[in-house]
């Protein structure tokens, strides 16, 4: 029942974009992989779903090495959301989500009664039920990316690993993503996802993993892990904090920190 | 740029200016015939390197040593090769060229143009063409008498050709599936050797191609194929080798004829005559 | 749901969409089949002839049917199958609309090949060898290709990069046809090039007909992980499916099915272009439904021109490669327009 990292080092064009990082993922849990850009948080995200193979330690799912999986089984337990590009193809929104779930298919044979059940399933969650018969280039981007997370979902995998899933949403659409990712992740499923927007991660998130310049900055609970110390010395920002009208506490990004007059990119620590 | 232009100028003038020169230092020939005879297509180098003394052969087509294709391979042998270019045969500074009718017409001009004694050979439609062609190139290499003997031999086999006796039909088939048209010296062959032309019946003017299908169905009794073994390969000869002609072999209806003896008209008409006339019997008898 | 149907059929139009149109197309590949059959350039009763051959009686028209009309037939199916599925797969594979195996430049790169091993006389010993260097050529100019498409770039540089393939393809082949000793070599290059169907054997039919088919079987084998392949590599991978054996598969199945038509036909253009377009639509736009229609929809294609090149009477024949550029040319210029129009 769990996604555990070692000592993890990657290493990609010769440079060293995570080291040493032990992470432990238990499902039932959403998860939010936070840090400034170039941290290296795809990369770890990648190397979670087994794309990327790790220079030094290991990764490991239930207990046995990832890379000893077949892809078949992995992909039928590990379900990625990466942004890209859309079909280029004008495909139906339908046939887009039914691609996920190629992973559970027989040999010869199209798609059966569960299959389908899943597919509309996955389109109710991200409320693109309504366009299931449009074409993707008539799609707006945020309609776009909630027909690639329903096809994320309708793989039904105990994991979910999702790469900025709410980059491209409108407010509502957010906030409707965010709910739904926990409630999958109550449901049973282990739910990774990437987020820049510390405000919502902190909210829904049960956890929070900060990466920073490719190292473990902070692991636990949003009001552990996200200390004004920490905002500072990872982001670069003070907060706000207060409390919503239903007591829940948030984090709001307010103002840089200290005197930080270039914007540093961690991945080029040591540009000017 | 310039002085590459002005280098091309300079190396055309020199270039005019040596061919006439050379014109203009020509003598009409001695008598005895031209000492530089030039010929530029294969059927001028066949009567060329049969009626002429070897040392009067300046150069014939790369075509004539080609052992497959030419009838005076042998002949040639050791004579310098043209492309048929016209810078080739100006530097030879010949006193006889010899062309065909279809040589290239802009070579042809600039040769005339020079002033080079030039004989253009037509394509002769039967036996009395041949003849005259014969002659006609003997007269002008100074060999007249070569050119009679060769038209006595060529009648004298003739005579010994016995034709056959029922008019079988018969369709010869060249690289290409090309075949002998109506009207043709190849026609005149066919019919000297007593068989019927199918190609004539083949509908509309046969010049070209014959479509393998109809060469088929024409049920001919006689199909005329070169069956010998290609030098090098092509599309053109392994045609000839088609599984269709290959089953009409096993039905007995080919004769292997050599390709090369229908190429030109000179003394090898005769030759393919006495062949025509020999399957014929041969067929005829089973 | 509605109302109640047997269970194992779907309602679905994801499903039955797709298969009702392989059989539509299949249907009129054998229809063109028997008018390819029918019509020559001698006529004889066919049916009469047909009845000869089954009971074995070696009369002319059972030997023109057999040995002429009925290779013709075949290899315009087969030779068009393996340019429609190539075409379809090409461009699932590499996400373009424009890829085929002619602009791309495979199929001149196979009939140099083809040409090196003919008229080099190695054919003369070993008939395999022929469809062998077709294959061969056609590999290297695929491999090429995706070492191209590998670097990333735009479809503008792929589209490139097979022009530049085609141009040089075409002219060591001339070069090569101009060394040849055989006078007649250097006019063959027309054949080459433009591709003609004209006065085939029963034994070309043999000669690629197996390779053909396992490219085919191998370039199918890709389906499903070319509709993985619209979201992106990252996603196909988690998906569960080995792009490196997915590119493999399709490289050597490209390789084997347009080498060894090409080998045997001569480099027939814009069929693998064409016909993907026309089918796209009828399946929904997926790439892994859309190669069994191409493969179907490029025989009926290659027929059609075949016969209308028949029907023509033109002596000597048109070459089929004449008439798929005449459609397929302006096709490809509207499609081109379009790109642009929107901005890829």
């Amino acid at each position: 029942m769990s996604l555990t990292i070692a000592a993890l080092d990657v290493r990609l064009g010769g440079r060293a974009i995570l080291s040493d990082i032990t992470l432990s993922l238990e499902r039932g849990t959403l998860v939010g992989l936070v840090g400034p850009n170039g941290a290296g948080k795809t990369t770890l995200l990648r190397t979670l779903a087994g794309s990327v193979a790790p220079s030094k330690g290991r990764v490991d799912l239930d207990g046995m090495p990832l890379k000893g999986i077949s892809r078949d089984t992995r992909a039928k337990r590990i379900a990625v959301f990466f942004q890209g590009a859309g079909a280029g193809w004008p495909m139906r929104v339908r046939d887009i989500v039914a691609l996920g779930r190629l992973p559970h298919r027989r040999a010869f044979g199209g798609l059966d009664g569960a299959d389908h059940a899943a597919i509309d399933r996955a389109m109710a969650r991200t409320d693109v039920t309504r366009f299931a018969e449009r074409t993707e280039p008539t799609l707006s981007t945020g309609e776009r990316m909630r027909v690639l997370l329903a096809r994320a979902l309708a793989v039904e995998a105990e994991w979910l690993l999702a790469d900025e899933p709410i980059t491209a949403l409108d407010p509502a659409h957010q906030l409707d993503a965010m709910t739904m990712l926990r409630s999958v992740a109550l449901a049973g499923t282990g739910v990774v996802a990437v987020l820049h927007d510390i405000t919502l991660a902190a909210r829904f998130c049960d956890r929070i993993v900060v990466l920073g310049a490719g190292r473990l900055v902070a692991d636990g609970r949003p009001d552990v892990a996200l200390t004004d110390r920490l905002l500072a010395d990872a982001f670069g920002v003070t907060a706000c904090r207060g409390a919503g009208p239903d007591g829940t506490a948030y984090i709001l990004p307010w103002s840089r920190s200290g005197p930080h007059p270039e914007d540093i990119d961690a991945a080029f620590p040591h540009q000017p | 740029m310039a002085r590459r232009s002005g280098f091309a100028v300079l190396t055309m003038m020199l270039a005019v200016s040596q061919i006439w020169s050379i014109a203009a230092g020509m003598a009409a020939p001695a008598s005895g015939g031209p000492r530089h005879v030039v010929s530029m297509n294969l059927c001028a180098d066949e009567l060329v390197l049969r009626l002429a003394d070897r040392d009067q052969v300046a150069a014939v087509t790369y075509l004539a040593h080609d052992p497959r294709g030419s009838t005076v391979a042998r002949e040639a042998m050791g004579i310098a090769v043209t492309r048929g270019l016209s810078e080739e045969i100006v530097a030879l500074r010949p006193d006889l060229v010899v062309a065909g009718a279809f040589t290239t017409r802009t070579t042809v001009g600039l040769l005339k143009r020079v002033g080079f004694p030039l004989l253009e050979l037509g394509v002769p439609n039967d036996f009395e063409g041949v003849r005259a062609q014969i002659r006609t190139v003997a007269a002008a290499l100074g060999h007249p008498a070569r050119g009679e003997a060769m038209v006595a031999d060529l009648d004298a086999r003739l005579a010994r050709v016995m034709p056959a006796a029922k008019p079988l039909r018969a369709l010869v088939m060249r690289p290409n599936a090309f075949t002998v048209a109506p009207g043709s010296l190849g026609d005149a062959v066919i019919r000297a050797a007593g068989l019927a032309n199918v190609a004539a019946e083949l509908g509309r003017d046969r010049f070209g191609q014959v479509p393998l299908e109809a060469a088929a169905l024409a049920d001919a009794d006689l199909i005329v194929l070169d069956e010998g073994e290609p030098g090098a390969p092509s599309l053109a000869d392994a045609l000839l080798h088609h599984p269709v002609l290959d089953a009409l072999r096993r039905q007995g209806r080919t004769v292997s004829i050599p390709n090369r003896l229908w190429t030109c008209p000179g003394p090898q008409v005769a030759e393919v005559v006495a062949l025509l006339a020999a399957a014929a019997h041969q067929r005829a008898a089973r | 749901m509605n109302a109640p149907l047997p269970p194992p059929m779907r309602v679905d139009r994801a499903v039955v969409g797709p298969r009702a149109v392989v059989w539509i197309l299949g249907l009129l590949v054998l229809v063109l089949t028997v008018a390819s059959i029918a019509v020559g350039y001698a006529p004889f009763d066919v049916p009469a002839a047909a009845g000869d051959l089954i009971a074995g009686r070696t009369t002319l028209p059972a030997l023109v049917l057999w040995e002429l009309r009925l290779p013709r037939a075949l290899l315009g199916g087969l030779v068009g199958f393996s340019l429609g599925l190539t075409g379809a797969a090409m461009q699932g594979y590499l996400r373009n609309p424009l890829a085929d195996p002619g602009i791309l430049g495979i199929s001149s790169a196979a009939a140099l090949g083809a040409v090196g091993v003919f008229y080099g006389g190695f054919a003369a010993s070993l008939s395999l060898a022929l469809p062998l260097g077709g294959i061969a050529g056609a590999a290297v100019a695929a491999l090429a290709l995706n070492l191209v498409a590998a670097r990333g770039g735009t479809t503008l540089g792929l589209i490139l990069a097979g022009v530049a393939l085609s141009s040089l393809a075409g002219a060591m082949t001339a070069l090569a046809l101009n060394l040849s000793p055989n006078p007649y070599a250097a006019l063959e290059i027309v054949f080459w090039v433009m591709g003609s169907l004209a006065d085939r054997s029963m034994d070309h039919v043999w000669l690629c007909l197996p390779l053909m088919a396992l490219g085919w079987g191998l370039m199918l084998s890709t389906a499903r992980a070319l509709d993985a392949l619209t979201l992106g590599e990252d996603t196909a991978t988690s998906l569960g499916f080995h792009l490196v054996s997915v590119r493999l598969r399709l490289v050597t199945g490209a390789a084997l099915a347009v080498g060894s038509g090409v080998a045997v036909s001569g480099a027939i253009g814009f069929v693998g272009l064409v016909v993907p377009h026309l089918v796209r639509p009828m399946v929904g736009a997926r790439p892994g439904a859309s190669l069994w229609p191409s493969g179907l929809a490029g025989a009926a294609l290659m027929l059609a021109a075949d016969l209308g090149v028949r029907l023509l009477a033109m002596r000597p024949e048109l070459k089929l490669g004449v008439v798929t550029a005449l459609v397929g040319a302006p096709f490809l210029i509207v499609l081109l327009l379009r790109e642009r129009g929107r901005g890829a």
